[in-house]
């Protein structure tokens, strides 16, 4: 079981390496991570630094070719395919660059989607939709569909899909790529207060050092490497 | 995933593409109807032989002749056995055997008032009159006790005419209507008195007479010229006409047929049968016996064989055209998860279970069958409803009022709903199983 106390996220010696052909991409050459409950934590690097696979390894979407990942207690290497969607449904949130929203959805549907998947009923899974769609600023949006809203819009019940589950982790992957740098703001307050509220551990990645800085830490990674660490501190959001 | 949350999903999802849809439903709807449409006729067809066949006699009765037939050098086919009553008992120890009549036939003028006229009279056992599927439309049936009473086939008044005139009504009624209530002569024969001239072969006459009870409906064809009386009764006119002369064995008549062994024997048995099935089986059973048993059902083999073919024919062109529509919910599902990728890797991401994409996958395939199958089902009910209003007009009204050629039993309904539906299962399985092997970052990657 897991104490309060044990890191939700401890990453040994991860390597992933990929086979293109004849020749071996090293995307992670020996990580070494641990996150703790609640931390916000920022992964910085440039394309092909091997920050998204880290993030998808940690997600469980990606097996690790070596080392050991254990999330919220479970080794994902013993955890079987078919039992990863329950383990991500269980603990994990998503938000993505690119909102990934289903068109054919209103906001509220989209907000209660992973819901849907546990088999939770319509009555309840609406109420916690509405719910947290008002906590992100969209209870006048409920109904519209992906295609009626502004990126902003769209990120914020990308939010509220993460966040219904009260996921013990968040993974968020480049979320204010696709936004000015006012809704950026708005956004990266969202995200930070909301997962503060939900207990939820929040990892960013980003290319962005401006975004990056808003985290309690960042990692920076290069080739597959992590090579600098860096702590922030932010009376504000404490 | 609960199956109704499915449902939902799966039927926006199919609405999304209402175009595309459509037209791989359309492609469920004409394999479905095609099939349906082919099977009714191969249906109707055997339906509408049988009731024709049913008209000139019971499907579900036997006759066994005394006769012995020759073949074409005079030379006789098999032997005939005796019809008395131990033939009578042996038939009646087969199984599925209903009921077991004796009869005698014989001929003879008849007046009935101020007419005259022929009677064909066949003498059976009275108590068995109902189990033969005698039916009157006047009057009553023959009973045990009835003695000189007789029952008339629906047609037998047309052979009555009165010598003084020289038309009677019925002679202008077209040979279509005679059967009718308003022109039926014989309606008028139930409760009067008929009375049979019999002259035997020393030349002395004889009068007997009879209380008609009964008429039978004028539209079964091999009993509407007959009247039907006790056996007893007819057995002492018999005997009356055969005079002295009766004890004369194996007399040749001049149609080809020798009378068996003794003038005693009856002219003919009866056997009903408990079903059509086992007619046929019973009819050969009885000819193995050394019998001239006869049957309407035993034509019917041949004709359940041709129908055979024809659905078969018929439901293969129906079958390839749904298999075409297969081909086309395949399709539909593989362009379906293409244009989805993305969707359905963010759905695994955010812990939709590999059984819950391919159920989504196959609800929405099945969806199409069953939507085509039910589409289709109406178009082919439309359609044997057509069919059967033209051929209907073609045929006219003298094949009855019940001819149909395309016919839809709730069986094929049914399965018609039941096999659009598999069909769209079968088709979604492939499409199904590759949605679920998408890899939800290869789909998140591709933007």
């Amino acid at each position: 079981m897991l104490n309060s106390s044990d890191p939700l996220v401890r990453i040994k010696e991860l390597k992933k390496y990929y086979r293109v052909g004849d020749e071996r991409i090293e995307a992670l050459r020996g990580i070494d991570l641990e996150i703790p409950q609640g931390e916000f934590i920022s992964i910085v690097g440039t394309s092909g630094s091997g920050k998204s696979t880290l993030l998808n390894i940690m997600s469980g979407l990606e097996r690790p070719t070596k080392g050991e990942v254990v999330i919220a207690g479970a080794r994902l290497q013993k955890v079987k395919e078919r039992r990863l969607s329950d383990f991500r449904r269980e603990n994990i949130g998503f938000i993505f660059q690119s909102y990934n929203l289903l068109v054919q959805l209103t906001a509220l549907e989209n907000t209660v989607l992973p819901l849907i998947f546990r088999g939770v009923g319509k009555k309840d899974r609406e109420k916690r939709g509405r719910e947290i769609l008002e906590i992100v600023g969209l209870s006048d949006r409920m109904y519209n569909k992906p295609n009626q809203m502004s990126g902003g819009q769209q990120q914020r019940v990308s939010i509220a899909r993460a966040l219904i589950n009260r996921p013990k982790i968040i993974f968020a992957d480049e979320p204010t790529g696709n936004l000015d740098s006012k809704t950026t703001e708005e956004i990266l307050e969202l995200l930070i207060t909301t997962a503060r509220a939900h207990h939820s551990t929040l990892v960013m990645v980003t290319h962005d050092p401006a975004v990056a800085k808003r985290a309690d830490r960042s990692i920076h990674l290069q080739d597959g490497m992590i090579i600098r660490e860096e702590r922030y501190h932010h009376e504000e959001n404490r | 995933m609960s199956k109704l949350d499915i449902l939902l999903m799966a039927w926006q999802n199919l609405l999304r593409r209402k175009v595309r849809t459509f037209l791989t439903v359309l492609g469920v709807l004409i394999g479905t109807t095609s099939i349906v449409v082919m099977i009714s006729l191969g249906i109707g067809l055997k339906e509408s032989i049988t009731q024709n066949m049913a008209q000139w006699g019971s499907l579900n009765q036997i006759t066994i002749n005394s006769f012995v037939q020759f073949d074409e050098e005079g030379k006789p086919i098999g032997e005939a056995k005796a019809l008395n009553d131990n033939a009578v008992e042996e038939l009646r120890s087969l199984s599925g055997v209903l009921a077991v009549s004796p009869g005698y036939e014989i001929g003879g003028e008849a007046s009935w008032g101020r007419r005259q006229g022929y009677i064909s009279l066949v003498g059976l056992d009275p108590s068995q009159m109902r189990q033969f599927e005698f039916e009157t439309t006047r009057g009553r049936l023959l009973e045990s006790e009835d003695r000189f009473n007789i029952v008339l086939g629906g047609m037998v008044g047309y052979n009555f005419r009165d010598p003084s005139k020289p038309m009677e009504p019925h002679d202008e009624i077209p040979w279509e209507d005679r059967h009718l209530d308003e022109h039926n002569p014989t309606i008028a024969m139930v409760d009067e008195r008929i009375t049979l001239n019999v002259r035997n072969n020393t030349g002395r006459e004889r009068k007997f007479s009879f209380n008609v009870i009964g008429m039978i409906d004028p539209l079964k064809m091999d009993r509407s010229w007959n009247a039907y009386a006790p056996i007893e009764e007819v057995k002492d006119i018999r005997t009356f006409i055969q005079g002295n002369t009766a004890k004369n064995n194996r007399a040749r008549t001049d149609n080809g047929y020798v009378q068996g062994p003794s003038s005693d024997d009856y002219n003919f048995i009866w056997v009903q049968s408990e079903n059509i099935e086992r007619t046929k089986d019973l009819s050969k059973e009885i000819r193995d016996m050394g019998y001239q048993a006869y049957s309407m059902a035993d034509n019917l083999e041949g004709i359940e064989e041709t129908s055979r073919i024809i659905q078969a024919i018929l439901g293969g062109i129906g079958a390839i055209t749904l298999f075409v529509a297969a081909i086309g919910i395949i399709n539909t599902m593989i362009m379906s998860i293409y244009e989805r990728t993305r969707e359905i890797g963010v759905m695994k991401v955010i812990g939709a279970t590999f059984s819950d994409i391919r159920i989504l996958f196959l609800t929405e395939a099945g969806l199409i069958g069953l939507a085509g199958g039910f589409a289709g089902l109406g178009l082919s009910y439309l359609l044997s409803f057509v069919v059967n209003k033209v051929t209907a007009n073609m045929f006219g009204p003298g094949m009855g009022a019940e001819f149909a050629i395309s016919m839809i039993p709730p069986w094929l309904a049914l399965f018609a709903l039941v096999f659009s539906f598999f069909i769209g299962l079968l088709a979604g399985l492939y499409p199904a199983n590759r949605a679920v092997k998408i890899s939800p970052i290869e789909a998140i990657r591709t933007s």
